[in-house]
């Protein structure tokens, strides 16, 4: 134990900053000032009392606790080399800063870190975004070039017939009814407003002449479209993409992306394609490929879910979930998908086939973390649809 | 100022057994005067322990549980709007000016108080729970960043009322979205996990008093197991004292087979879960007594409730 008395407080600060350097954890001068009142609480003589009384001042959430003991064990229970260690780093921020943990699906993981992991993987993946894309490279252009993908043929991204469109407005104004609960204030709606009326009643001396009401409020929906462009899928392309095109079609925050290998965002080619221009979307980049969705899923949380993703959003995923990848990535992916959407559709083209479970692997891991599990062939599924989907709130 | 050995004292005297770091958890709670997030799966104790907590200090709980749609007049105050307007029409023939009349009927004695203002007006520094802040939505979380930060409520109608003892604070969330890091900052956050196996058993006894030692180690046992399976809906602490009472009632010394198929309404409540035990039974070969005669192969015996747990049975 080197807990040196007199210069403990500069001692604790340098943990503070590595804590914030070398693991992301937000700690700033507030929680510096807090840690010094926090340890004053306790005997310095006894590492473990010091190390739980720090423990919820510097930590914010699941995943940080066990980074948390193990920088704590390394930065004050090292015998005295641990004012050396700040300056070599110890591995933990080798790997921060150098090799990606990119064999990390391999990497046994034990129950307890199991849950909550998402976050740690999260920081691995986005160190592996440069490997990983190295990686994919080559698979992809292999299929580019490989009999197969031949067929891949350019996909069409025609305006909408009327049917789609009918379908997608009745989709997207039933679950915009359903997006809020909380009564607003407004001119008119389905409740009294007591509260404003009263005050309101004030200049005709307390007679209740104008009534105010309460309403909720129509929010804009957020929608999220990823579409599954394996190879595997083609034959219900056409369905889906359709569906993409009318809901981006009325419902202006549509995002839409594809994924097989990699994931690209074609909202733009989609909403052109709605406002009646059509567009070829090229097979290339994510089409027309196998199917990694657990990595796929991943580099969308990364990219896109803090902008894209709001409490409210619906993630609409259609894909058959034959997916080639780790099921744990795709689990840790839909955890997250799960936690900042307010509901996961998946929509799966195999439910059509009569005797069909979802057993595969990728769609056993998936399953849990979806909120609804349907098929969407027509426009009727569509309309029907809107009925299925629950919106967690 | 208590330390976390007295509080774990404490605590284990009004039968809630805490860890020694939940107890210094809570210590700093006392000291640092800061709210304390508290996550961790359903059922392990989250809002039990600011209720003993309450019971420990000796002071006021104060309960604002959170819901979808809960707004800032919910948690904070209302007017009481029958009595206004009551007021309103008594006063109609008297003499008094517009703004003497609105000061009457916007003064305290019209005034609804909610959780939080409740919790700003204590005499003594009460404890305050905030039970699962996770279901609230993001302009609630905004909100509440602001009383949690200045401990000042400010009424139009009344002026800015500012707490004199600021209570103690304990958020709980299951985690059914991600919080945000503005909120994380503001609190202390301790996880509580699933109890040990001792801890268990600890909690067992001290819940339960007269529960057989034996039965105590099996369902602790037993339970421990459970939440290593990949339930759907793992079963928490208050299912394993769930079920002792229901093994108790049942007169149950000891845990056997026959005992887990009557009484699996209790710890495991989703179908799916019960596939899941069926496929791992062996598993559970070493917690159940080995002396119960095995269960007839292929098919329920007939007094078997199927696991609902409600339907009584007849006793051996």
């Amino acid at each position: 134990m080197s807990l040196p008395r007199p210069g403990f407080p500069e001692r604790l600060a340098a943990f503070c900053a590595r804590l914030r350097g070398e693991h992301g954890f937000m700690v700033g001068p507030g929680e510096l000032h807090d840690a010094v009142r926090a340890i004053q609480l306790v005997s310095l003589a006894e590492p473990r009392t010091v190390r739980e009384v720090l423990r919820p001042v510097l930590t914010g959430r699941r995943d940080d606790l066990a980074v948390f003991d193990r920088a704590f064990d390394e930065f004050f229970l090292q015998p005295r080399a641990g004012t050396r260690l700040e300056h070599t780093g110890p591995d933990r921020g080798a790997a921060a800063s150098g090799r990606p943990r990119a064999a990390e699906p391999g990497r046994p993981r034990d129950a307890t870190e199991e849950e909550g992991a998402f976050s740690a993987r999260r920081r691995d993946a986005r160190l592996d975004l440069v490997g990983r894309d190295a990686e994919e490279k080559s698979p992809a252009l292999r299929a580019a070039y490989s009999p197969l993908a031949a067929e891949g043929e350019h996909q069409p991204l025609v305006p909408p017939d009327a049917p789609w469109q009918a379908a997608a407005l009745v989709f997207v104004r039933r679950l915009e009814i359903s997006l809020s609960r909380r009564y607003r204030p407004s001119p008119r709606g389905p409740r009294f407003d007591i509260r404003r009326t009263l005050r309101s009643s004030l200049g005709t001396g307390g007679e209740l002449l104008s009534p105010r009401w309460r309403s909720r409020p129509r929010r804009r929906l957020r929608l999220v479209l990823l579409l599954d462009g394996s190879r595997s899928m083609s034959p219900h392309a056409g369905a889906s993409l359709a569906m993409a095109i009318a809901i981006a079609g009325v419902a202006t925050g549509t995002e839409v992306f594809t994924f097989s290998t990699s994931l690209r965002r074609i909202t733009r080619d989609v909403r052109r394609a709605a406002s009646g221009e059509p567009r070829v979307l090229d097979p290339h980049e994510a089409w027309g490929g196998g199917t990694a969705i657990g990595a796929c899923l991943t580099d969308f949380l990364i990219r896109f879910a803090d902008r894209l993703l709001a409490r409210d959003s619906i993630v609409i995923i259609v894909s058959d979930g034959l997916d080639v990848g780790d099921p744990a990535v795709l689990r840790d992916a839909m955890d997250g998908l799960r936690r900042r959407a307010a509901a996961i559709v998946w929509l799966n083209p195999l439910l059509e086939t009569p005797g069909y479970e979802p057993s595969a692997l990728g769609m056993a891991a998936a399953r849990p973390f979806v909120s609804t599990f349907a098929s969407v062939q027509s426009p009727q599924d569509l309309s029907a649809l809107s009925h299925t989907v629950r919106i967690r709130r | 100022m208590i330390d976390a050995r007295g509080l774990q004292a404490r605590f284990t005297a009004r039968g809630f057994i805490v860890n020694e770091a939940f107890a210094t958890a809570l210590q700093l709670v006392l000291a640092l005067r800061k709210p304390l997030l508290v996550e961790g799966p359903a059922g392990v104790g989250k809002t039990e322990s600011a209720k003993v907590l309450a019971e420990t200090l000796g002071t006021r709980l104060i309960r604002l549980q959170c819901y979808e749609g809960l707004d800032a007049q919910t948690a904070l105050y209302e007017w009481n709007y029958q009595r206004q307007i009551l007021r309103i029409r008594m006063s109609e023939g008297a003499a008094a000016s517009l703004e003497s009349r609105e000061a009457e009927i916007f003064g305290e004695a019209f005034l609804l108080k909610r959780p939080l203002l409740e919790a700003i007006l204590q005499d003594a520094p009460p404890v305050l729970l905030i039970d699962e802040i996770d279901r609230a939505d993001e302009a609630f979380e905004a909100f509440l960043l602001e009383v949690l930060a200045e401990w000042q409520v400010t009424i139009p109608e009344l002026g800015t009322i500012r707490a004199t003892h600021p209570p103690f604070v304990i958020l709980t969330s299951n985690r059914t979205r991600e919080l945000s890091d503005a909120l994380r900052r503001r609190c202390l956050f301790f996880w509580i996990p699933y109890p040990t196996l001792e801890e268990e058993i600890a909690i067992l006894h001290a819940r339960i008093p007269g529960l057989p030692a034996r039965l105590a180690d099996q369902i602790a046992g037993a339970m421990q197991i459970f939440r290593e399976w990949p339930l759907q809906k793992a079963p928490g602490v208050a299912e394993s004292l769930d079920w002792a009472l229901a093994l108790m009632a049942m007169h149950r010394e000891h845990l056997d087979a026959r005992a887990l198929e009557q009484t699996l309404g209790c710890v495991l409540k989703v179908r799916e879960d019960h596939r899941v035990l069926e496929s791992r039974r062996a598993a559970l070969d070493p917690v159940l007594e080995a002396t119960a005669p095995p269960l007839r192969p292929g098919g329920h015996s007939l007094d078997t409730d199927f696991g609902i747990g409600s339907v009584s049975t007849p006793r051996q």
